[in-house]
């Protein structure tokens, strides 16, 4: 026996969080099953016996790339137990701490994942090496969604200055003033992808999503709205729970969240612009327009394009409340009750679709339970389905390219599952002996 | 909150390793953990040795430098850096 070091220098990787297993019989496909192996992180768990406004800072550290949408269905919900509804400055400020995360997250998601898609890149990293304008161009977009999040939440990641009732801190003018050529660079790369996205070519399919996103009478909906479906569903967003409930698959880690009675739906980008274009600004209207993007999409490779427009939507709509802004006299308002006993619940709109969360609350404003409800459980079914038609036409396919036309499916709808469906571990059972 | 996707693929590279060795054992493993990993020594020792149950590795030492420096450029990251492993004896083999 001989004893020998191997030095390996190798960085591990994560990857492989989803796994694809398709069963097709007869020439059909009949089965397609998701599978997510991210194991539970018992967040609802820990937040049992915590003070009711310890939840926006806790719930953050649920997404690094979306953790204003934690904060923002944290606050709303318990401020609902404290009678506080917010309004003025303190209200255009948290939306326009949630422009700052639409802006980082879209510019995360079209470029450095679902871009190379469809310029024939592996990856951003390939598409870097050959058209490294085009990234740049994303990475500006990032930066300047960083850059709102930085002013307003005090860092880029899992943002500080956020509490029950508006900020810590509020920005001066002069901290508003500097933001401002920042976004208005921003809205110009915004512009520019939108009309880039438009040409690219799009695999020719369609399906008959039911949409259900936020709606809002003056608004495009980020921090408040009633809870609309495509079929004519509309419910205020506490009552969520009436209509959709979470399902486990033994397959997969992941929850599955469908609409009672009916099965799966669509939430994000796709499903806001579906049910509140009238309420983009006038500018992301006619650019919509002058690029032929249709009313409704439903095809979900434009799902890049919608994105690209959000963008827009969200730089102008930062720059409209920057050039209102004039610094509360409070940097947060004050309730006019403790937390009541009860069941509060909010949803807001996380760049990926519509964020539940739900606390109970005791007599002394401790968190009984908790419960969240995140987007990307909410469309899991829905991307099973699309696998299914994906994977019906693609049948005389090899595994390879199969497995490739699925996670180019999986990536129209999430960038977290996107980030880990680079390396999508496909299994295909042809029934073959 | 991704330990079990890193050991799943320190798992895998460990196994290819050996294989490729030709090994008939694992004797030790040794990583080098950033200071921003977010992952702590006893997160990975925790389910170290249910990782490696049944393996070449089960029984493995697991020695693990825990850097303390964040301007590291791979201070996020979790490198395998050395194995330990077994070589059968093969005749005129050094």
């Amino acid at each position: 026996m001989t004893e020998r070091t191997i030095d390996v220098d190798y960085v591990a990787r994560v990857e492989g969080e989803g796994a694809c297993h398709v069963t097709i019989r007869d020439g059909a496909v009949d089965d397609v099953q998701l599978r997510i192996f991210e194991p539970p992180r018992f967040f609802e768990a820990l937040l049992r016996g915590r003070r009711y406004d310890e939840a926006p800072d806790i719930t953050a550290r649920i997404c690094g790339i979306c953790p204003v949408a934690y904060q923002m269905s944290a606050c709303h919900a318990v401020e609902r137990s404290l009678g506080l509804t917010l309004d003025g400055p303190l209200r255009d400020l948290r939306r326009l701490l949630y422009c700052g995360e639409w802006i980082e997250s879209h510019a995360l998601h079209v470029y450095l994942l679902h871009l190379p898609d469809f310029l024939g890149y592996p990856d951003a990293m390939a598409l870097a090496k050959e058209r490294p304008a085009a990234v740049r161009r994303g990475l500006e977009l990032k930066k300047a969604g960083n850059a709102i999040l930085r002013t307003l939440g005090g860092r880029e990641i899992h943002p500080i200055n956020v509490r029950v009732g508006g900020f810590y801190r509020v920005p001066t003018l002069e901290e508003a003033a500097t933001l401002r050529p920042v976004v208005e660079g921003a809205l110009a790369l915004a512009e520019e992808t939108f009309l880039f996205a438009s040409t690219l070519d799009f695999p020719k399919i369609e399906f008959d999503y039911e949409f259900v996103a936020l709606t809002h009478p003056d608004e495009y909906p980020m921090n408040e709205g009633t809870v609309t479906s495509s079929t004519g569903l509309q419910l205020p967003a506490e009552r969520f729970e009436e209509a959709f409930e979470e399902v486990q698959v033994p397959y997969s880690n992941a929850l599955q969240v469908v609409r009672k009675g009916r099965g799966s739906y669509l939430t994000g980008p796709l499903a806001r612009y579906a049910l509140n274009r009238e309420r983009l600004t006038p500018r992301a209207r006619a650019l919509a327009t002058e690029a032929g993007l249709p009313d409704v999409v439903r095809n979900p490779y434009q799902a890049i394009v919608v994105r690209s427009l959000e963008m827009v939507f969200a730089c102008e709509e930062a720059l409209r409340i920057l050039d209102d802004y004039r610094p509360p006299e409070v940097p947060y308002q004050t309730p006019p009750h403790p937390p009541a006993e009860g069941s509060w619940a909010a949803i807001t709109e996380a760049p990926r679709g519509m964020l539940f969360h739900r606390y109970r609350l005791d007599a002394h404003g401790t968190i009984q339970e908790a419960r969240i409800v995140a987007p990307t459980t909410q469309n899991q079914k829905r991307i099973e389905d699309d696998l299914r038609t994906v994977v019906a036409r693609s049948l005389d396919q090899d595994d390879r390219h199969l497995a490739d036309a699925c996670e180019k499916a999986i990536r129209n709808h999430d960038p977290c599952i996107s980030c880990a469906t680079h390396f999508l571990d496909l299994t295909v059972d042809r029934g073959e002996r | 909150m991704h330990e079990e996707a890193l050991l799943r693929d320190l798992h895998r590279k460990v196994l290819e390793v050996a294989a490729a060795q030709a090994a008939t054992r694992v004797r030790r493993i040794s990583l080098w953990v950033g200071a921003l990993a977010h992952l702590t020594e006893e997160q990975l020792r925790a389910r170290w040795v249910e990782t490696f149950a049944g393996t070449l590795a089960e029984g493995a030492q697991l020695d693990i430098e825990h850097s303390l420096d964040p301007e590291d450029p791979r201070a996020d990251k979790i490198v395998l850096t050395k194995m330990d492993i077994d070589l059968r004896h093969v005749e005129g083999s050094s």
